[in-house]
């Protein structure tokens, strides 16, 4: 069990962090100029200094995949940021009020807008107040709050019930002082899990806006957009959407298995099974 | 939670291959005498008295309803329902002769009454915008059965042309109650069935009175998304694809044997708007600078894959007063540099979420910068959110946009129009070419279309090309999209 959750944790770690310094890199170094259009490159095949050719415009599909790793980055941390900052408290709240009306009302409100489809919501806000990638953050972070607010909440239950919580109590700790030194600190690992797989959505999420046209606005570089620029090049110039695409899978397939190795790492109850 | 995981990365990878699903499994073979057009738009309903939108003319008018007068692929005006006609030596009277066997598809005749019927009706029923095209009209009468007399309020060069679009259309006295539903034309086809959202059917009209038309019926196939139009046709759910909107895909068609790529000309000028009504574009130096920083053949060989044309006006080249204009701003960054004078913009480029402008706005984005103009993209949805915010309120500093109605250059004359663009000299050219002779018009309209040009009123980037692709074998389709409707009456299958 152990071994496995490693090596998933491992691939996954590295996965990201591939990603991760790809964007880094390319706030220092870029081969070319990945916005920059050119006629006499139009489609030029790979080699000569254009690791991965050049697309219709004759952008080099290199750096924009580089800058294109930012974009994807910056959606998720942003997307997964507000996520938390709203859903955290919110599902603390409900958690040490189990019984009364706030926790009903949050609850009922966090069901509401589960129900309502992330990419929908992403394309209502693009229409009304134009797409672009703050929108599209936005949307997929409001549209991710329920998950974090009823994680925090299931957590959150289970740490009110533990004997130090209790003695907290019984020794006339406040509220906000309970969830700040015990809750939190003992719900952390589950949220970070939440986060990583919450992270590999929210990137699928602006690949998906950005190939519909709601997500980052061109030129700004795009795995979403470049998949859907070359759509119409699928037949004759094919890489032009299989390294976007192959970039989308590894960073998705990335966090997911960050997320499931760190929670196989961080679970107390599956630790002490095989402590036992 | 780690299937999830597993089938989330599968979905980054299917999103990738998407453009090979989603073909239209749905038409059945086609029979013989059938063939199956794939369109981009489909009608709201089947009034376009009363809706606007292209779509309903371009499958009704011509094969459904006819005119006294038709446009052909030249853009001649040729006789349709009227024999001949003859113009009186001050303008202003127009006599049609009609053709004597012609009925209505419910077994009416077509007599002068309904001409007289059909062109009143404009005036006290259409709710369309462009009816004010026929306010030149002071009176319509019958003569006899077969002769209709038109009279002008002034000379009018467009009267004739106008009576070409949906304008001209003859309705049956009879026959409109349900315009919506039930068209009643005198054309070569019939209202077969309407499958809303998928398909509308044209039968062939058994009692027409020209020649028959070679096929007994025409499904006309809508598809939202350009890959599922080309993927219908590929796997054989559809004959025709009748205008290409992802000219790169054209390599899939490439194979002869299987194929046959026509490519002809519209009346779409894709223009760049420029804001003559605020800064900097209200600036002609600016304007200058802005086409002259434009490589409008690099444009086209990369937004669209170099099909369709470079004009330098509002003026298509099959317009009769055409003149090539595209020298006057020839690609030359350093001019452009010189007329701003090492001054730098940052713009706003509020473009329509259409393939050609988000593509075309690339293109000019990069090549703004190289002279120091920085334009930031954003994308609006179409049709509404444009409308209302560059169309309507006029918020925006550049903008892409094709505009395919025919000799529109009219739209410049107004300065209550989006482009801002106020020169009275331009008015007064458009309203003298509608007066005078034809020869007047034409030296008119062309001194028009090089006062815009020299002004910069706007930048032209090219002409949007009319890309069909057909099946082998398919024959009589329409070159050229200069009219507003797609005429089927010569469409045969061999």
């Amino acid at each position: 069990m152990r071994g496995r959750a490693n090596a998933g944790l491992v691939a996954g770690g590295a996965l990201v962090g591939l990603v991760v310094l790809t964007a880094v890199a390319s706030f220092f170094w870029t081969p070319h100029d990945p916005t920059l259009v050119d006629a006499a490159r139009k489609l030029r095949e790979p080699g000569g200094g254009y690791l991965l050719g050049a697309d219709k415009f004759g952008r080099d599909t290199f750096s924009q995949l580089m800058v294109g790793a930012r974009t994807t980055l910056y959606v998720g941390v942003v997307a997964v940021g507000i996520a938390a900052a709203l859903g955290v408290p919110l599902g603390v709240i409900a958690g040490m009020t189990p019984r009364g009306w706030l926790s009903e009302l949050i609850m009922r409100v966090n069901d509401l807008v589960f129900a309502f489809p992330a990419l929908l919501l992403a394309v209502m806000l693009g229409a009304v107040y134009g797409a672009g990638t703050l929108t599209a953050m936005i949307a997929i972070g409001v549209a991710t709050v329920p998950a974090f607010a009823r994680v925090a909440r299931a957590a959150t239950l289970q740490v009110m019930v533990t004997d130090y919580v209790l003695a907290a109590r019984a020794a006339g700790r406040r509220r906000p002082a309970i969830a700040v030194r015990h809750v939190l600190p003992n719900i952390g690992s589950m949220l970070i899990v939440q986060a990583s797989v919450s992270f590999a959505i929210a990137i699928l999420a602006e690949a998906a806006l950005s190939f519909l046209g709601f997500g980052t606005r061109p030129p700004t570089p795009s795995w979403g957009r470049m998949l859907q620029e070359s759509q119409e090049l699928l037949f004759s110039t094919p890489r032009l959407a299989l390294w976007p695409g192959l970039a989308i899978a590894l960073a998705v397939l990335g966090f997911n298995l960050l997320g499931d190795g760190l929670r196989d790492h961080l679970d107390p109850k599956l630790r002490r099974v095989e402590e036992r | 939670m780690r299937r999830i995981g597993i089938w989330i990365a599968v979905g980054g990878l299917l999103l990738g291959t998407a453009a090979c699903g989603g073909g239209d499994g749905g038409g059945s073979a086609p029979k013989a005498q059938s063939l199956s057009v794939g369109f981009v738009a489909e009608p709201a309903n089947l009034d376009f008295t009363s809706t606007e939108g292209a779509a309903i003319p371009q499958a009704l008018l011509v094969n459904v309803y006819e005119g006294l007068v038709k446009l052909d692929q030249e853009g001649r005006i040729v006789p349709l329902l009227a024999e001949k006609w003859e113009i009186s030596d001050d303008r202003k009277t127009y006599t049609f002769t009609l053709r004597d066997n012609v009925t209505f598809s419910s077994g009416a005749p077509f007599t002068a009454d309904d001409v007289v019927f059909s062109l009143d009706r404009v005036k006290s029923d259409w709710k369309l915008k462009i009816k004010s095209q026929l306010d030149v009209v002071d009176k319509v009468e019958k003569k006899d059965d077969t002769t209709a007399v038109v009279t002008l309020k002034q000379p009018s060069n467009g009267f004739l042309y106008s009576m070409t679009t949906r304008l001209g259309a003859m309705f049956s006295r009879t026959g409109v109650s349900d315009l919506a539903n039930k068209p009643v034309g005198t054309g070569p086809y019939v209202l077969g069935s309407w499958r809303r959202g998928d398909s509308v059917q044209l039968d062939a009209n058994p009692s027409y009175w020209g020649t028959k038309p070679p096929l007994s019926s025409i499904t006309l196939k809508y598809f939202k998304d350009a890959t599922a139009m080309n993927n219908a046709l590929l796997t054989g759910g559809i004959d025709v694809i009748s205008s290409v909107q992802a000219p790169e895909s054209l390599q899939q068609f490439a194979d002869p044997n299987r194929f046959e790529v026509i490519e002809g000309t519209t009346n779409g000028e894709v223009v760049l708007s420029m804001n003559n009504a605020r800064p900097p574009f209200d600036d002609k130096k600016v304007r200058q600078a802005v086409r002259h920083a434009i490589d409008h053949k690099a444009l086209l060989d990369t937004a669209w894959a170099g099909r369709g044309g470079l004009i330098g006006s509002m003026v298509p080249p099959t317009d009769p007063w055409y003149e090539d204009r595209t020298g006057d701003y020839p690609y030359d960054p350093a001019k452009a540099k010189q007329l701003l004078g090492g001054r730098t913009y940052n713009v706003k480029m509020r473009i329509p979420n259409l393939p050609y402008a988000v593509s075309s706005a690339q293109v000019v984005k990069s090549q703004l910068a190289q002279v120091g103009i920085t334009a930031e993209i954003e994308p609006l949805e179409f049709p509404a959110r444009w409308l209302d915010q560059v169309f309507t309120k006029g918020d925006y500093d550049l903008s892409i946009i094709n505009h395919v109605e025919p000799r529109d250059m009219g739209i410049f004359a107004d300065e209550s129009y989006y482009f801002g663009y106020n020169n009275p000299e331009f008015g007064e050219l458009l309203a003298s070419a509608d007066r005078g002779t034809e020869q007047e018009q034409s030296d008119d309209l062309k001194q028009a279309a090089k006062l815009l040009s020299e002004d910069a009123a706007a930048d032209w980037l090219f002409l949007f090309p009319n890309l069909i692709v057909a099946k082998k074998g398919v024959t009589g389709l329409p070159k050229n999209a200069i009219s507003e409707s797609f005429d089927f009456t010569a469409l045969a299958k061999q």
